[in-house]
Protein backbone atom coordinates (compact mmCIF):
# COMPACT_ATOMS: atom_id res chain seq x y z
CA UNK A 1 0.00 0.00 0.00
CA UNK A 2 2.85 2.47 0.86
CA UNK A 3 4.66 1.44 -2.21
CA UNK A 4 1.70 2.46 -4.26
CA UNK A 5 1.57 5.48 -2.82
CA UNK A 6 4.93 6.67 -3.25
CA UNK A 7 4.27 5.32 -7.11
CA UNK A 8 1.40 8.13 -7.13
CA UNK A 9 4.24 10.40 -6.09
CA UNK A 10 6.12 10.49 -9.50
CA UNK A 11 3.41 10.80 -12.19
CA UNK A 12 5.86 11.72 -14.52
CA UNK A 13 8.33 8.53 -13.83
CA UNK A 14 5.34 6.18 -14.44
CA UNK A 15 5.07 7.88 -17.65
CA UNK A 16 8.42 7.63 -18.97
CA UNK A 17 8.35 3.66 -17.36
CA UNK A 18 5.30 2.73 -19.58
CA UNK A 19 6.35 4.34 -22.36
CA UNK A 20 9.78 3.13 -22.85
CA UNK A 21 8.32 -0.36 -21.45
CA UNK A 22 5.73 0.04 -24.58
CA UNK A 23 8.65 1.27 -26.86
CA UNK A 24 11.40 -0.79 -25.71
CA UNK A 25 9.90 -4.25 -24.50
CA UNK A 26 7.15 -4.68 -26.99
CA UNK A 27 8.90 -5.80 -29.92
CA UNK A 28 10.99 -8.41 -27.92
CA UNK A 29 7.84 -9.85 -26.59
CA UNK A 30 6.21 -10.14 -29.95
CA UNK A 31 9.76 -12.20 -30.51
CA UNK A 32 9.22 -14.64 -27.84
CA UNK A 33 5.26 -15.30 -28.67
CA UNK A 34 6.55 -15.98 -32.06
CA UNK A 35 8.86 -18.32 -30.85
CA UNK A 36 6.28 -20.25 -28.69
CA UNK A 37 3.81 -20.50 -31.13
CA UNK A 38 2.70 -23.21 -33.66
CA UNK A 39 -0.46 -21.06 -34.88
CA UNK A 40 -0.59 -17.44 -35.14
CA UNK A 41 -3.69 -16.35 -36.80
CA UNK A 42 -4.55 -12.75 -37.30
CA UNK A 43 -6.21 -10.82 -35.34
CA UNK A 44 -5.82 -12.87 -32.54
CA UNK A 45 -3.80 -10.99 -29.74
CA UNK A 46 -1.99 -14.06 -28.99
CA UNK A 47 -0.64 -17.28 -30.55
CA UNK A 48 -3.58 -19.67 -32.06
CA UNK A 49 -1.47 -22.55 -31.02
CA UNK A 50 1.43 -22.60 -28.53
CA UNK A 51 4.00 -25.32 -28.81
CA UNK A 52 7.93 -26.48 -29.74
CA UNK A 53 7.27 -27.87 -33.09
CA UNK A 54 9.09 -25.48 -35.04
CA UNK A 55 12.38 -25.52 -32.53
CA UNK A 56 13.74 -28.78 -33.39
CA UNK A 57 13.23 -28.31 -37.59
CA UNK A 58 15.12 -24.62 -36.75
CA UNK A 59 17.65 -26.49 -35.80
CA UNK A 60 17.92 -29.46 -38.14
CA UNK A 61 18.70 -26.86 -40.80
CA UNK A 62 21.50 -27.40 -42.60
CA UNK A 63 22.52 -23.85 -43.02
CA UNK A 64 22.45 -22.90 -38.95
CA UNK A 65 23.93 -26.25 -38.46
CA UNK A 66 26.78 -24.79 -40.41
CA UNK A 67 26.69 -21.07 -39.89
CA UNK A 68 26.10 -21.50 -36.02
CA UNK A 69 30.07 -22.75 -35.10
CA UNK A 70 31.42 -20.73 -37.96
CA UNK A 71 30.14 -17.73 -35.97
CA UNK A 72 31.32 -18.92 -32.38
CA UNK A 73 35.17 -19.80 -33.93
CA UNK A 74 35.24 -16.32 -36.04
CA UNK A 75 33.89 -14.38 -32.49
CA UNK A 76 36.71 -16.50 -30.55
CA UNK A 77 39.51 -15.87 -32.79
CA UNK A 78 38.89 -12.02 -33.24
CA UNK A 79 38.78 -11.73 -29.84
CA UNK A 80 41.83 -13.88 -29.52
CA UNK A 81 43.67 -11.42 -31.76
CA UNK A 82 42.36 -8.30 -30.55
CA UNK A 83 43.34 -9.54 -26.92
CA UNK A 84 46.57 -10.27 -27.81
CA UNK A 85 47.63 -7.30 -29.87
CA UNK A 86 45.67 -4.82 -27.91
CA UNK A 87 46.14 -5.44 -24.11
CA UNK A 88 49.78 -5.03 -24.48
CA UNK A 89 49.44 -1.66 -25.98
CA UNK A 90 46.67 -0.84 -23.36
CA UNK A 91 49.63 -1.70 -20.80
CA UNK A 92 52.09 0.69 -22.55
CA UNK A 93 49.54 3.62 -22.73
CA UNK A 94 48.88 2.90 -18.91
CA UNK A 95 52.56 2.73 -17.47
CA UNK A 96 55.12 3.26 -20.02
CA UNK A 97 56.36 7.14 -20.53
CA UNK A 98 57.00 7.57 -24.34
CA UNK A 99 56.57 10.12 -26.91
CA UNK A 100 53.77 10.24 -28.82
CA UNK A 101 51.71 8.31 -26.10
CA UNK A 102 48.77 10.58 -26.31
CA UNK A 103 48.54 11.08 -29.93
CA UNK A 104 48.56 6.98 -30.13
CA UNK A 105 45.85 6.20 -28.40
CA UNK A 106 43.81 9.00 -29.29
CA UNK A 107 44.57 7.79 -32.94
CA UNK A 108 42.25 4.99 -32.50
CA UNK A 109 39.30 7.32 -31.90
CA UNK A 110 39.81 7.06 -36.12
CA UNK A 111 37.34 3.76 -35.69
CA UNK A 112 34.63 5.51 -34.19
CA UNK A 113 35.45 8.75 -36.56
CA UNK A 114 34.26 7.56 -39.83
CA UNK A 115 30.75 6.43 -40.86
CA UNK A 116 30.96 2.74 -40.54
CA UNK A 117 29.53 0.98 -43.83
CA UNK A 118 31.68 3.90 -45.70
CA UNK A 119 34.66 2.61 -44.89
CA UNK A 120 33.92 -1.10 -44.46
CA UNK A 121 33.18 -0.25 -48.71
CA UNK A 122 36.53 1.21 -48.79
CA UNK A 123 38.07 -1.82 -46.84
CA UNK A 124 35.99 -3.89 -49.31
CA UNK A 125 37.59 -2.71 -52.44
CA UNK A 126 40.74 -2.95 -51.56
CA UNK A 127 39.73 -7.06 -50.18
CA UNK A 128 38.37 -7.15 -53.42
CA UNK A 129 41.56 -6.58 -55.51
CA UNK A 130 43.44 -9.14 -52.73
CA UNK A 131 40.88 -11.94 -52.78
CA UNK A 132 40.01 -11.69 -49.74
CA UNK A 133 36.05 -11.18 -50.39
CA UNK A 134 34.57 -14.34 -49.31
CA UNK A 135 36.96 -15.61 -47.36
CA UNK A 136 37.66 -16.32 -43.46
CA UNK A 137 40.31 -14.06 -43.18
CA UNK A 138 38.83 -11.06 -44.79
CA UNK A 139 35.81 -11.37 -42.40
CA UNK A 140 38.21 -11.52 -39.28
CA UNK A 141 40.23 -8.71 -40.61
CA UNK A 142 37.00 -6.51 -41.27
CA UNK A 143 35.49 -7.40 -37.38
CA UNK A 144 39.14 -6.69 -36.21
CA UNK A 145 38.32 -3.04 -37.17
CA UNK A 146 35.22 -3.05 -34.77
CA UNK A 147 37.24 -3.99 -31.88
CA UNK A 148 40.29 -1.99 -31.23
CA UNK A 149 38.92 0.87 -30.10
CA UNK A 150 37.63 -0.95 -26.74
CA UNK A 151 40.01 -3.46 -26.52
CA UNK A 152 42.44 -0.61 -26.00
CA UNK A 153 40.82 2.49 -24.17
CA UNK A 154 39.09 0.23 -21.76
CA UNK A 155 41.84 -2.09 -20.32
CA UNK A 156 43.84 1.63 -20.88
CA UNK A 157 41.52 2.71 -17.94
CA UNK A 158 42.11 -0.19 -16.03
CA UNK A 159 45.97 0.01 -16.29
CA UNK A 160 45.77 3.39 -14.84
CA UNK A 161 43.46 3.20 -11.60
CA UNK A 162 45.47 0.40 -10.68
CA UNK A 163 47.14 1.19 -7.05
CA UNK A 164 51.16 1.85 -7.49
CA UNK A 165 51.35 1.83 -3.83
CA UNK A 166 50.77 -1.78 -3.22
CA UNK A 167 52.80 -2.78 -6.03
CA UNK A 168 55.93 -0.58 -4.78
CA UNK A 169 55.34 -2.05 -1.53
CA UNK A 170 55.78 -5.62 -2.69
CA UNK A 171 58.77 -4.72 -4.77
CA UNK A 172 60.29 -3.08 -2.23
CA UNK A 173 59.97 -6.16 0.16
CA UNK A 174 61.67 -8.06 -3.35
CA UNK A 175 59.28 -9.33 -4.69
CA UNK A 176 60.24 -9.72 -8.48
CA UNK A 177 58.63 -7.57 -11.39
CA UNK A 178 57.03 -10.56 -12.63
CA UNK A 179 55.05 -11.74 -9.40
CA UNK A 180 54.23 -7.87 -8.36
CA UNK A 181 52.95 -7.90 -12.49
CA UNK A 182 50.83 -11.24 -11.88
CA UNK A 183 49.91 -11.23 -8.41
CA UNK A 184 48.88 -7.25 -7.96
CA UNK A 185 48.67 -6.02 -10.81
CA UNK A 186 46.43 -8.49 -12.91
CA UNK A 187 44.01 -9.04 -10.08
CA UNK A 188 42.65 -5.22 -10.46
CA UNK A 189 42.50 -4.99 -13.98
CA UNK A 190 40.63 -8.37 -14.31
CA UNK A 191 37.40 -6.96 -14.38
CA UNK A 192 37.41 -4.34 -17.02
CA UNK A 193 39.44 -6.42 -18.99
CA UNK A 194 36.94 -9.10 -18.80
CA UNK A 195 34.50 -6.70 -19.74
CA UNK A 196 36.35 -5.63 -22.88
CA UNK A 197 36.54 -9.32 -23.86
CA UNK A 198 33.24 -9.80 -23.43
CA UNK A 199 31.85 -7.21 -25.41
CA UNK A 200 34.67 -7.41 -27.89
CA UNK A 201 33.42 -11.34 -28.28
CA UNK A 202 29.41 -10.42 -28.11
CA UNK A 203 29.85 -7.63 -30.40
CA UNK A 204 31.54 -9.98 -33.02
CA UNK A 205 29.45 -12.50 -32.88
CA UNK A 206 26.46 -10.47 -33.83
CA UNK A 207 28.70 -7.68 -36.24
CA UNK A 208 26.72 -8.04 -39.55
CA UNK A 209 27.64 -4.94 -41.88
CA UNK A 210 31.62 -6.40 -42.00
CA UNK A 211 29.91 -9.68 -42.87
CA UNK A 212 27.76 -9.61 -45.16
CA UNK A 213 30.13 -7.36 -47.34
CA UNK A 214 32.74 -9.34 -47.35
CA UNK A 215 32.00 -12.93 -46.44
CA UNK A 216 29.72 -12.94 -48.78
CA UNK A 217 28.90 -15.74 -50.90
CA UNK A 218 31.48 -17.82 -48.92
CA UNK A 219 31.50 -17.18 -45.59
CA UNK A 220 27.89 -17.21 -44.24
CA UNK A 221 27.79 -15.92 -40.75
CA UNK A 222 25.13 -16.29 -38.31
CA UNK A 223 23.51 -12.59 -38.59
CA UNK A 224 23.89 -13.06 -41.87
CA UNK A 225 21.68 -15.53 -42.66
CA UNK A 226 19.02 -14.23 -40.45
CA UNK A 227 19.30 -11.51 -42.47
CA UNK A 228 18.04 -14.22 -45.67
CA UNK A 229 15.97 -15.62 -43.06
CA UNK A 230 14.20 -12.64 -42.78
CA UNK A 231 14.02 -11.69 -46.05
CA UNK A 232 12.72 -14.66 -47.64
CA UNK A 233 10.65 -16.11 -44.87
CA UNK A 234 8.43 -18.65 -45.57
CA UNK A 235 8.12 -19.50 -41.57
CA UNK A 236 7.66 -16.85 -39.76
CA UNK A 237 8.83 -19.33 -36.26
CA UNK A 238 12.71 -19.91 -37.66
CA UNK A 239 13.16 -16.46 -37.32
CA UNK A 240 11.74 -15.84 -34.01
CA UNK A 241 13.59 -19.04 -32.40
CA UNK A 242 16.68 -18.17 -34.05
CA UNK A 243 16.55 -14.54 -32.35
CA UNK A 244 15.85 -15.98 -29.27
CA UNK A 245 18.98 -18.47 -29.37
CA UNK A 246 21.48 -15.88 -30.69
CA UNK A 247 20.22 -13.22 -28.10
CA UNK A 248 21.81 -16.03 -25.47
CA UNK A 249 25.48 -14.55 -25.34
CA UNK A 250 23.58 -10.62 -25.36
CA UNK A 251 21.68 -11.79 -22.26
CA UNK A 252 24.43 -14.10 -19.99
CA UNK A 253 26.73 -10.66 -20.25
CA UNK A 254 23.95 -8.55 -19.30
CA UNK A 255 23.64 -10.84 -16.58
CA UNK A 256 27.11 -11.37 -15.34
CA UNK A 257 28.50 -8.07 -16.70
CA UNK A 258 26.48 -5.56 -14.70
CA UNK A 259 29.08 -4.82 -12.30
CA UNK A 260 32.34 -4.73 -14.41
CA UNK A 261 30.07 -2.51 -17.07
CA UNK A 262 29.48 0.34 -14.82
CA UNK A 263 28.49 3.40 -16.98
CA UNK A 264 31.92 4.75 -16.58
CA UNK A 265 34.17 1.69 -17.84
CA UNK A 266 31.07 1.75 -21.31
CA UNK A 267 31.59 5.37 -21.73
CA UNK A 268 35.75 4.62 -21.89
CA UNK A 269 34.66 2.82 -24.81
CA UNK A 270 33.10 5.46 -27.21
CA UNK A 271 35.74 8.15 -26.18
CA UNK A 272 33.50 10.21 -23.76
CA UNK B 1 76.46 9.67 -26.47
CA UNK B 2 77.28 6.30 -25.22
CA UNK B 3 75.28 4.62 -23.42
CA UNK B 4 77.35 4.97 -20.16
CA UNK B 5 77.39 8.03 -19.85
CA UNK B 6 73.81 7.59 -19.29
CA UNK B 7 72.35 7.57 -15.53
CA UNK B 8 70.59 4.51 -14.23
CA UNK B 9 67.07 6.09 -14.55
CA UNK B 10 67.56 7.42 -18.13
CA UNK B 11 69.06 4.09 -19.33
CA UNK B 12 65.44 2.16 -17.81
CA UNK B 13 63.65 5.34 -19.70
CA UNK B 14 65.12 4.91 -22.92
CA UNK B 15 64.59 0.73 -23.07
CA UNK B 16 61.08 1.19 -21.43
CA UNK B 17 60.69 3.70 -24.84
CA UNK B 18 61.58 1.31 -26.66
CA UNK B 19 59.53 -1.73 -25.46
CA UNK B 20 56.04 0.68 -25.60
CA UNK B 21 56.64 1.56 -29.48
CA UNK B 22 57.15 -2.49 -29.90
CA UNK B 23 54.18 -3.17 -27.74
CA UNK B 24 51.52 -0.53 -29.56
CA UNK B 25 52.81 -1.06 -32.24
CA UNK B 26 50.47 -3.57 -33.68
CA UNK B 27 47.45 -2.16 -32.97
CA UNK B 28 48.44 1.24 -34.18
CA UNK B 29 49.53 -0.91 -37.52
CA UNK B 30 46.40 -2.74 -37.70
CA UNK B 31 44.52 0.43 -37.48
CA UNK B 32 46.68 2.07 -40.11
CA UNK B 33 46.06 -0.65 -42.68
CA UNK B 34 42.24 -0.96 -41.82
CA UNK B 35 41.15 2.45 -41.79
CA UNK B 36 43.73 4.68 -42.69
CA UNK B 37 45.09 3.58 -45.65
CA UNK B 38 41.77 2.02 -47.46
CA UNK B 39 39.86 5.77 -46.54
CA UNK B 40 42.72 7.86 -47.80
CA UNK B 41 43.24 5.62 -51.30
CA UNK B 42 39.56 5.70 -51.74
CA UNK B 43 39.32 9.71 -51.47
CA UNK B 44 42.75 9.41 -53.99
CA UNK B 45 40.92 6.85 -56.56
CA UNK B 46 37.50 8.84 -56.50
CA UNK B 47 39.66 11.78 -57.42
CA UNK B 48 41.59 10.19 -59.95
CA UNK B 49 38.84 8.76 -62.46
CA UNK B 50 39.96 6.75 -65.12
CA UNK B 51 39.22 8.43 -68.80
CA UNK B 52 40.35 6.76 -71.91
CA UNK B 53 42.33 4.17 -70.26
CA UNK B 54 44.43 6.92 -68.20
CA UNK B 55 44.30 7.80 -64.93
CA UNK B 56 44.27 11.48 -64.04
CA UNK B 57 42.37 14.35 -61.27
CA UNK B 58 39.24 14.79 -62.23
CA UNK B 59 35.70 15.42 -60.95
CA UNK B 60 34.19 12.90 -63.13
CA UNK B 61 32.90 10.51 -60.57
CA UNK B 62 31.39 12.95 -58.16
CA UNK B 63 29.59 14.58 -61.25
CA UNK B 64 28.49 11.30 -61.97
CA UNK B 65 26.94 10.71 -58.54
CA UNK B 66 25.40 14.25 -58.67
CA UNK B 67 23.87 14.05 -61.76
CA UNK B 68 22.28 10.34 -60.90
CA UNK B 69 18.62 11.46 -59.81
CA UNK B 70 18.64 8.01 -57.61
CA UNK B 71 21.95 9.21 -56.36
CA UNK B 72 20.96 12.72 -55.20
CA UNK B 73 17.36 11.40 -53.79
CA UNK B 74 19.01 8.53 -51.69
CA UNK B 75 21.66 11.45 -50.48
CA UNK B 76 18.81 14.09 -49.88
CA UNK B 77 16.80 11.11 -48.22
CA UNK B 78 19.78 9.73 -45.87
CA UNK B 79 20.77 13.76 -44.35
CA UNK B 80 16.45 13.93 -43.92
CA UNK B 81 16.26 10.52 -42.14
CA UNK B 82 19.55 11.51 -40.40
CA UNK B 83 17.85 14.94 -38.86
CA UNK B 84 14.66 13.16 -37.66
CA UNK B 85 16.21 10.41 -35.65
CA UNK B 86 18.51 12.97 -34.01
CA UNK B 87 15.70 14.88 -33.21
CA UNK B 88 13.74 12.38 -31.79
CA UNK B 89 16.58 11.11 -29.68
CA UNK B 90 16.90 13.95 -28.04
CA UNK B 91 13.39 14.93 -27.50
CA UNK B 92 13.18 11.30 -26.15
CA UNK B 93 16.29 11.05 -24.20
CA UNK B 94 16.49 14.63 -22.72
CA UNK B 95 13.50 14.37 -20.47
CA UNK B 96 14.89 10.74 -19.44
CA UNK B 97 18.62 11.98 -18.69
CA UNK B 98 17.05 15.16 -16.84
CA UNK B 99 14.62 12.49 -15.06
CA UNK B 100 17.42 10.04 -13.93
CA UNK B 101 19.52 13.19 -12.97
CA UNK B 102 17.19 15.12 -10.38
CA UNK B 103 14.56 12.47 -9.39
CA UNK B 104 15.01 10.64 -6.21
CA UNK B 105 11.91 7.76 -6.10
CA UNK B 106 12.49 4.27 -6.82
CA UNK B 107 11.36 4.18 -10.94
CA UNK B 108 14.82 5.93 -11.43
CA UNK B 109 16.82 2.41 -11.69
CA UNK B 110 13.92 0.65 -13.85
CA UNK B 111 13.83 3.53 -16.24
CA UNK B 112 17.46 3.30 -16.65
CA UNK B 113 17.46 -0.47 -16.90
CA UNK B 114 14.94 0.20 -19.67
CA UNK B 115 17.02 3.05 -20.99
CA UNK B 116 19.83 0.63 -21.38
CA UNK B 117 18.69 -2.11 -22.20
CA UNK B 118 19.10 -2.25 -26.31
CA UNK B 119 22.52 -2.03 -25.77
CA UNK B 120 22.01 -5.37 -25.05
CA UNK B 121 19.97 -6.35 -28.10
CA UNK B 122 21.78 -6.67 -31.58
CA UNK B 123 20.91 -4.52 -34.39
CA UNK B 124 19.55 -7.77 -36.13
CA UNK B 125 17.08 -9.04 -33.90
CA UNK B 126 15.80 -5.56 -33.13
CA UNK B 127 15.13 -5.75 -36.80
CA UNK B 128 13.44 -8.68 -36.63
CA UNK B 129 11.37 -8.38 -33.47
CA UNK B 130 10.44 -4.87 -34.83
CA UNK B 131 9.13 -6.63 -38.11
CA UNK B 132 6.73 -8.78 -35.94
CA UNK B 133 6.01 -5.83 -33.61
CA UNK B 134 4.57 -2.86 -36.02
CA UNK B 135 4.88 -4.74 -39.51
CA UNK B 136 1.28 -5.80 -40.88
CA UNK B 137 -0.56 -7.96 -38.41
CA UNK B 138 2.05 -7.51 -36.33
CA UNK B 139 1.80 -7.70 -32.09
CA UNK B 140 0.98 -3.73 -32.07
CA UNK B 141 -1.46 -3.83 -34.90
CA UNK B 142 -3.69 -6.53 -33.69
CA UNK B 143 -2.99 -4.99 -29.68
CA UNK B 144 -5.02 -1.84 -31.30
CA UNK B 145 -7.58 -3.52 -33.40
CA UNK B 146 -8.27 -6.37 -30.27
CA UNK B 147 -8.69 -3.46 -27.51
CA UNK B 148 -10.03 -0.48 -29.75
CA UNK B 149 -11.57 -1.69 -32.92
CA UNK B 150 -9.79 0.73 -34.46
CA UNK B 151 -8.76 -0.85 -38.02
CA UNK B 152 -6.83 2.18 -39.29
CA UNK B 153 -3.42 1.17 -38.45
CA UNK B 154 -0.80 1.43 -41.22
CA UNK B 155 2.50 -0.52 -40.79
CA UNK B 156 5.95 1.67 -40.54
CA UNK B 157 7.55 -1.21 -42.08
CA UNK B 158 9.55 -0.68 -45.48
CA UNK B 159 8.62 2.99 -45.19
CA UNK B 160 11.04 5.96 -43.84
CA UNK B 161 9.52 5.73 -40.90
CA UNK B 162 10.11 2.51 -40.04
CA UNK B 163 14.57 2.39 -40.19
CA UNK B 164 13.75 5.89 -38.13
CA UNK B 165 11.88 4.12 -35.49
CA UNK B 166 15.00 1.18 -35.23
CA UNK B 167 17.42 3.56 -35.55
CA UNK B 168 15.67 5.83 -32.67
CA UNK B 169 15.46 2.80 -30.47
CA UNK B 170 18.89 1.63 -31.13
CA UNK B 171 20.53 4.82 -30.54
CA UNK B 172 18.55 5.51 -26.90
CA UNK B 173 20.98 3.65 -24.82
CA UNK B 174 24.28 5.48 -26.00
CA UNK B 175 22.51 9.18 -26.13
CA UNK B 176 20.89 8.73 -22.45
CA UNK B 177 24.85 7.50 -21.08
CA UNK B 178 26.43 10.25 -22.64
CA UNK B 179 23.54 12.98 -21.59
CA UNK B 180 23.23 11.37 -18.09
CA UNK B 181 27.22 11.73 -17.69
CA UNK B 182 27.03 15.25 -18.72
CA UNK B 183 24.20 16.01 -16.01
CA UNK B 184 26.25 14.24 -13.73
CA UNK B 185 28.51 17.16 -13.86
CA UNK B 186 26.05 19.90 -13.07
CA UNK B 187 26.83 21.28 -9.40
CA UNK B 188 23.37 20.48 -7.23
CA UNK B 189 24.06 23.71 -4.98
CA UNK B 190 24.35 25.90 -8.68
CA UNK B 191 20.65 24.18 -9.16
CA UNK B 192 19.67 25.08 -5.38
CA UNK B 193 21.25 28.58 -5.29
CA UNK B 194 19.14 29.34 -8.74
CA UNK B 195 15.93 27.86 -6.97
CA UNK B 196 16.72 30.20 -4.03
CA UNK B 197 16.74 33.45 -5.38
CA UNK B 198 13.03 32.43 -7.62
CA UNK B 199 14.34 30.78 -10.80
CA UNK B 200 11.45 28.53 -12.53
CA UNK B 201 12.17 25.00 -13.98
CA UNK B 202 12.50 26.63 -17.33
CA UNK B 203 15.01 28.94 -16.43
CA UNK B 204 17.04 26.45 -14.69
CA UNK B 205 17.20 23.81 -17.83
CA UNK B 206 17.96 27.04 -20.43
CA UNK B 207 20.03 29.09 -18.33
CA UNK B 208 22.45 26.82 -15.99
CA UNK B 209 21.82 23.35 -17.28
CA UNK B 210 22.27 23.92 -21.16
CA UNK B 211 25.05 25.47 -21.10
CA UNK B 212 26.82 23.06 -19.08
CA UNK B 213 25.89 19.88 -20.95
CA UNK B 214 27.30 21.14 -24.21
CA UNK B 215 29.78 19.15 -24.50
CA UNK B 216 27.52 16.02 -23.92
CA UNK B 217 25.38 16.89 -26.12
CA UNK B 218 28.16 17.72 -29.18
CA UNK B 219 28.95 14.22 -28.79
CA UNK B 220 25.66 12.72 -28.35
CA UNK B 221 24.80 14.48 -31.80
CA UNK B 222 28.20 13.62 -33.12
CA UNK B 223 28.00 9.24 -32.29
CA UNK B 224 23.93 9.49 -33.29
CA UNK B 225 24.68 11.49 -37.06
CA UNK B 226 28.74 8.85 -37.35
CA UNK B 227 26.07 5.77 -36.26
CA UNK B 228 23.45 6.94 -38.68
CA UNK B 229 25.24 7.74 -41.68
CA UNK B 230 26.80 4.74 -41.59
CA UNK B 231 24.09 2.42 -40.58
CA UNK B 232 23.52 -0.47 -42.93
CA UNK B 233 21.61 -3.39 -40.88
CA UNK B 234 18.25 -1.66 -39.84
CA UNK B 235 17.82 0.50 -42.91
CA UNK B 236 18.20 -2.74 -45.44
CA UNK B 237 15.90 -4.84 -43.24
CA UNK B 238 13.38 -2.33 -42.26
CA UNK B 239 13.60 1.23 -44.72
CA UNK B 240 12.02 1.23 -47.81
CA UNK B 241 13.59 0.02 -51.36
CA UNK B 242 13.62 3.36 -53.06
CA UNK B 243 14.59 5.99 -51.64
CA UNK B 244 17.45 4.20 -49.62
CA UNK B 245 19.56 4.92 -47.15
CA UNK B 246 23.47 5.28 -48.13
CA UNK B 247 24.51 2.26 -46.45
CA UNK B 248 22.01 -0.56 -48.01
CA UNK B 249 22.32 2.11 -50.99
CA UNK B 250 25.91 1.07 -51.22
CA UNK B 251 26.30 -2.03 -50.74
CA UNK B 252 23.59 -2.62 -53.52
CA UNK B 253 25.78 -0.85 -55.84
CA UNK B 254 28.90 -2.79 -54.40
CA UNK B 255 27.16 -6.73 -53.85
CA UNK B 256 24.21 -6.18 -56.85
CA UNK B 257 25.34 -3.75 -59.22
CA UNK B 258 28.92 -4.77 -59.12
CA UNK B 259 30.25 -1.24 -59.73
CA UNK B 260 32.64 -1.08 -56.49
CA UNK B 261 33.83 2.31 -58.29
CA UNK B 262 30.32 3.71 -57.72
CA UNK B 263 30.28 2.09 -54.31
CA UNK B 264 33.87 4.05 -53.65
CA UNK B 265 32.83 7.24 -54.42
CA UNK B 266 29.57 7.05 -52.51
CA UNK B 267 31.50 5.92 -49.79
CA UNK B 268 33.54 9.22 -49.57
CA UNK B 269 30.63 11.17 -50.19
CA UNK B 270 29.64 9.93 -46.68
CA UNK B 271 32.77 10.98 -45.38
CA UNK B 272 32.72 14.19 -46.83
CA UNK B 273 29.27 14.53 -45.08
CA UNK B 274 30.23 13.94 -41.73
CA UNK B 275 33.96 15.22 -41.68
CA UNK B 276 32.71 18.11 -39.80
CA UNK B 277 31.09 15.55 -37.23
CA UNK B 278 33.49 13.25 -37.18
CA UNK B 279 36.19 16.18 -36.13
CA UNK B 280 33.89 17.64 -33.61
CA UNK B 281 33.86 14.04 -32.00
CA UNK B 282 37.82 13.60 -32.27
CA UNK B 283 38.28 17.72 -31.13
CA UNK B 284 35.89 16.75 -27.81
CA UNK B 285 37.55 13.52 -27.14
CA UNK B 286 40.78 14.57 -27.19
CA UNK B 287 40.26 17.83 -24.59
CA UNK B 288 38.67 15.49 -22.43
CA UNK B 289 41.54 13.04 -22.66
CA UNK B 290 43.73 15.94 -22.13
CA UNK B 291 41.66 17.64 -19.02
CA UNK B 292 42.06 14.59 -17.51
CA UNK B 293 45.75 13.52 -17.93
Amino acid sequence: MSFLRKLGKDPFGIFIFIALFLFIIGPMISVILWAFSVQWRYPSLLPTQWGLKFWSQTFKRADILQALPLSLFLSLIVTLISAVICLPAAYAFARLKFRGSQFFLLSFLATNAFPRFGLYITIAVIFLKLNLVSTVLGVVLIQLVNTLLFMIWIPTAAFKGVDKSLEEAALDVGASRFRVFWQITLPQVIPAISAALMLTFVGTFYETQGAILIGLPGVRTMPVLMLSLINNQLVVQYGAILSLTLWIPSLLMLFFARRALSGKSLAAGFGV
Amino acid sequence: MSTSTLTKKEQSRTKSNWIAYLLISAPFFLMVLLIVYPASLSIIRTLRPEVNGTRRFGLENYLAFFSDHTSVTNLVFTLWSTGAIIALLFIICLPIALYLRFTESRIAHFVQGLALFPLFVPGIILAYALIRFIGPNGLLETFIEVTTGWQGYHTPYLKPSGSIIGLVWEGIPITVLVLTAGLAQVPDNLIEAARDVGAGRLQIFFQIILPLIGRSMLIAFALNFLGVIGAFTLPYLLGPAAPQMMGPFMQRTFYNVLNPDAAETQAVITFLLSSFVGFLYVRSAVRQQKEEA
